[in-house]
């Protein structure tokens, strides 16, 4: 009798705990104290955050002091809420050395997961272009090296293997955007060992669900996407429209949250990268990383809600 | 061709709004007092164009190709190159269009016959009005910051908008007329997407 009061009493108590804790722990610190979403890369099982940061256009200032620390604070809220993986290309004027201050003033050149791209038609000048990518980064070496745009691709992944087997990268990849040539990533993704591959994909845009995404997944490729907001025109079309209340069910407080969960979580996807240079967006965007993903039935869900309101 | 219509003019434009006009601010901080002398060529312009003078043609083309070749190498190859990664295509048209007004303006002394139909005289005036005088109170206008004024010799589009004037001006060979006008619906469109 005794022992059943104890028992129920502990139970009171920790039923009141938890009832205290619900109201008094802000809910940001709720989300906090979630699991942090991370997916591994299918060649190494190294974990990456499901959340990377895209360079194109937000970080392309020129020599411009306060849009350079502004780059650099984006990165700091990135890498403090978790984020590892930053992408960039040749091809986005000043946004590497952009990137490279960041990573100077923030000293954490060591946290990041560096993803790079080569682009060159003239495929002699490519370890030159990397070296130049390298020297703006301020690093020794780069995790992942794309070949962007499969410009002159054959002759890049010939170096980018190399490099591989010679320690000089960690990985070797290659991307496409606006779901162009996707035939033939399609057949290099068949023929090539890639550890990486990146292409467009949101919830308007979805063709890749049909053959590259669940190719990627047999292959064992990585995926990273791009334009998961179509550059921001998702968000201008969303933001005055009701998210619907069931978002809450998967942690979803506004829209970018909401196409970026429905992004990530399909199954062969490895990471997103949304591009920003307001503090504020990146912070809404890690909090993707946090709460349960969408199940394929919310998947579902999420799109047709989409597509009527659109 | 198929896969080029699946791209749009944004897509190839790689940097913000806020970007471009910075550099603006940047290049007349990083190139003052040479305003000066831009002021000094836009009143030798309107001299030359209203007063006739003998050395009106070649004059006016000698301002052109110094105009043209500055804003190639000190804008666009300088500072435009920073942020977008063709600019030094644009900056190689700007020298292409001051080697063909050299040549025809100042070497062929071609720039003679003053066309004086009421209606070019009306739209040369105005584009000219609008190049010199307009432009460069464009920026406090539309709120940016004043130090992010375009001028003629200095800037590429009210450069190319008052070479298009003066060409209106005078008969002069149509192929003078290609790069101003590509410029200034490229500049048209750039401004558009961003």
């Amino acid at each position: 009798m005794n022992n059943q009061y104890n028992i129920s009493r502990r139970r009171f108590l920790q039923g009141m705990a938890l009832a205290v804790s619900g109201i008094i722990v802000p809910k940001f610190a709720q989300a906090r104290t979630k699991a942090f979403i991370t997916k591994s890369i299918p060649s190494t099982n190294e974990q990456v955050p499901v959340i990377g940061l895209g360079s194109s256009r937000t970080f392309n200032v020129g020599d411009d002091p306060l849009g350079l620390d502004n780059v650099a604070e984006v990165m700091r809220h990135f890498i403090k809420a978790g984020g590892k993986l930053i992408d960039s290309s040749p091809m986005y004027g000043s946004s590497q050395p952009a990137i490279g201050y960041g990573l100077k003033k923030l000293g954490s050149a060591k946290d990041v997961f560096s993803a790079e791209k080569v682009w060159s038609w003239n495929s002699g000048l490519g370890p030159e272009q990397m070296e130049q990518s390298r020297q703006y980064w301020g690093i020794n070496s780069f995790d992942l090296m794309q070949v962007h745009n499969l410009v002159s691709w054959e002759d890049h992944l010939k170096t980018l293997n190399r490099m591989k087997q010679k320690g000089k990268l960690r990985y070797v990849g290659i991307t496409t955007s606006h779901g162009r040539r996707h035939d033939e990533l399609e057949e290099i993704m068949k023929t090539q060992p890639l550890d990486f591959v990146q292409f467009s994909y949101n919830i308007i845009d979805r063709e890749v669900e049909q053959r590259l995404l669940p190719l990627a997944r047999q292959r064992g490729i990585a995926v990273i996407i791009n334009r998961p907001f179509q550059r921001g025109d998702l968000i201008d079309a969303l933001e005055d429209k009701p998210l619907p209340k069931w978002a809450g069910t998967i942690d979803c407080n506004n829209w970018p949250q909401f196409l970026l969960k429905f992004v990530v979580s399909h199954p062969a996807v490895t990471c997103a990268i949304p591009a920003t240079s307001q503090v504020k967006h990146v912070k809404e965007n890690m909090m993707a990383c946090f709460g349960p993903l969408p199940n394929k039935a919310m998947r579902m869900r999420m799109i047709n809600y989409v597509e009527k309101i659109i | 061709m198929g896969e080029l219509t699946s791209y749009r003019l944004s897509d190839f434009i790689l940097f913000s709004q806020t970007a471009y006009y910075r550099q603006f601010e940047f290049y007349n901080r990083d190139i003052w007092p040479l305003h000066g002398v831009a002021i000094v060529f836009a009143l030798m312009v309107f001299y030359a164009v209203w007063k006739k003078p003998v050395w009106a043609g070649r004059g006016i083309a000698l301002l052109l190709v110094v105009s043209w070749v500055w804003v190639a190498l000190a804008f666009l190859y300088q500072r435009f190159y920073q942020i977008h990664v063709v600019a030094d295509w644009y900056a190689f048209g700007f020298i292409l269009q001051s080697g063909l007004i050299a040549w025809y303006g100042v070497i062929k002394n071609q720039f003679i016959l003053f066309v004086a139909s009421r209606l070019r005289v009306k739209i040369g005036s105005s584009l000219l009005f609008i190049a010199l005088v307009f432009y460069p109170f464009i920026a406090i206008l539309s709120g940016r910051s004043w130090m992010q004024f375009e001028m003629f010799a200095l800037a590429p589009d009210p450069t190319a908008l008052a070479t298009l004037a003066v060409l209106i001006f005078y008969k002069v060979p149509i192929v003078l007329y290609a790069v101003p006008i590509i410029w200034t619906l490229l500049s048209v469109m750039t401004l558009f997407a961003l």
